[in-house]
């Protein structure tokens, strides 16, 4: 998995039964696998979800390389949220809050890796499209850009760690964060430009 | 065609007098087939092109595409005028060739099965359906900008506006987009410090410090720009 990939991941081609599944059956099991954990707050079914997710995700017939692998900052996360539960005195939640996290970005990778970007958007413009005074359209189009935006920031993030290191900076933080957001501005007005030019994202009645 | 009158472009600048103008009062109708706009970095180039899709209006002056106002009839505009950016990377705004050129299809086609064989045909159409769910990332430079030109020809438009279509690419994927551009129908209008793309073009525009400063046949204007620069 490419290292920008390494959140939530992207779409790669196959034919197992969860790349030939529609879209709503895919929303609906990740509803199945997340809901129960989050609302009942107890370690066995965080547990338990865990391991039905690692498994449909398994049944993908994708590498597990890519569709398991954490990135170091999840893992920090995770760490920090355990470490907090404990810290407030309540250690019981120091599985389960970490754990439900992470349950929630393996389900949201298995849509992502199995179902093309252009699918998942007519879904949610189909959905979206129900919502009185919502644009379905740029609904969709908002997520399926910020899908893109993730492994774009990421890779910034990563580009410039490295410049930082090579300047001997690694352990500045101003020098690492400022060009990552200086860039992400500027790939927020390049987006937008590009979106303009190709006429997309205006409302439905300019069109 | 296209026809700039007495356009001025200034923006906010933080040194006095308060502004900065990248634009200076320029008129000129854009009616060949192939031009060229050649001029130093800050030149005014990208300006120039900028005007031409409506992503930004005039200060001062008004920009007709044929006979819409970009400032008042931008949608329509934007139809007409495609726009390619330098780097691709800002252009391709879903993760593969494939869902972006269908993201360019969805105001016009809307069934889903449809959108995407007509999205295959575009891609197949410049060589691209090979890599069509291929990552972005994973292409090489010249493969990545022609998915970008392909996300913009399948909008249809009958003017092609490229900002530097080969100042990223190495020589084989240079020659490889500088060929497609020649065999389009369309209308192009490319801004590039490329002299060599420059000279093919049927009229070459050298923009010095938000000016016109030569204009007219290739191996003319392109002696200016030297002159200018020497």
């Amino acid at each position: 998995m490419r290292p920008t990939d390494a959140l939530l991941g992207s779409y790669r081609p196959g034919t197992s039964p969860w790349h030939r599944v529609g879209v709503g059956w895919k929303y609906l099991a990740v509803l199945v696998l997340t809901l129960p954990a989050l609302f009942v707050q107890e370690p066995w079914v965080t547990a338990s979800a865990l391991a039905l997710t690692v498994g449909c995700l398994l049944l993908t017939g994708l590498p597990a390389r890519v569709t398991l692998a954490l990135s170091w900052g999840l893992l920090v996360l995770l760490a920090v949220l355990a470490a907090f539960q404990v810290l407030i005195g309540q250690p019981a939640l120091a599985f389960v809050v970490p754990g439900n996290v992470l349950l929630a970005v393996l389900a949201a990778r298995l849509i992502i890796v199995t179902t093309r970007p252009a699918v998942l958007i007519d879904a949610l413009v189909s959905a979206a499209d129900r919502v009185p005074f919502v644009d379905g359209e740029r609904f969709g189009l908002s997520v399926g850009v910020m899908l893109r935006s993730i492994p774009y920031l990421m890779g910034a993030f990563y580009d410039v760690r490295d410049a930082a290191r090579a300047r001997g900076l690694e352990r500045h933080w101003i020098a690492r964060l400022t060009p990552v957001v200086v860039r992400a501005v500027g790939f927020a007005q390049a987006t937008g430009d590009a979106l303009a030019a190709r006429g997309l994202g205006e409302r439905s009645s300019d069109r | 065609m296209i026809a700039l009158h007495g356009v001025t472009v200034a923006v906010p600048a933080l040194t006095p007098p308060g502004t900065k103008t990248l634009l200076d009062g320029v008129s000129i109708d854009l009616a060949e087939h192939r031009i060229a706009l050649i001029g130093a970095n800050g030149s005014g180039k990208s300006t120039l092109l900028r005007l031409l899709n409506g992503l930004i209006v005039p200060t001062q002056g008004r920009v007709d595409v044929e006979g819409h106002d970009t400032r008042r009839d931008a949608a329509a505009v934007r139809r007409l005028v495609g726009f390619t950016f330098t780097d691709p990377l800002s252009q391709l705004v879903l993760p593969t060739p494939l869902d972006d050129v269908e993201l360019s299809l969805r105001s016009r086609v809307r069934d889903r099965e449809a959108r995407q064989a007509q999205a295959r045909a575009w891609l197949a159409r410049y060589g691209l359906a090979d890599v069509a769910e291929r990552s972005i990332y994973d292409l090489s430079g010249g493969e990545r900008q022609l998915a970008a030109l392909v996300s913009v020809l399948a909008v249809q438009p009958s003017v092609l506006v490229c900002d530097e279509p080969t100042t990223l690419l190495d020589l084989r994927n240079r020659n490889l987009v500088a060929q497609v551009l020649a065999d389009l129908p369309h209308q192009v209008i490319i801004a590039t410090h490329d002299l060599e793309l420059a000279a093919q073009s049927e009229r070459v525009i050298v923009i010095d410090a938000g000016r016109v400063v030569a204009d007219g046949d290739p191996e003319t204007a392109i002696a200016a720009y030297r002159a200018l620069l020497a």
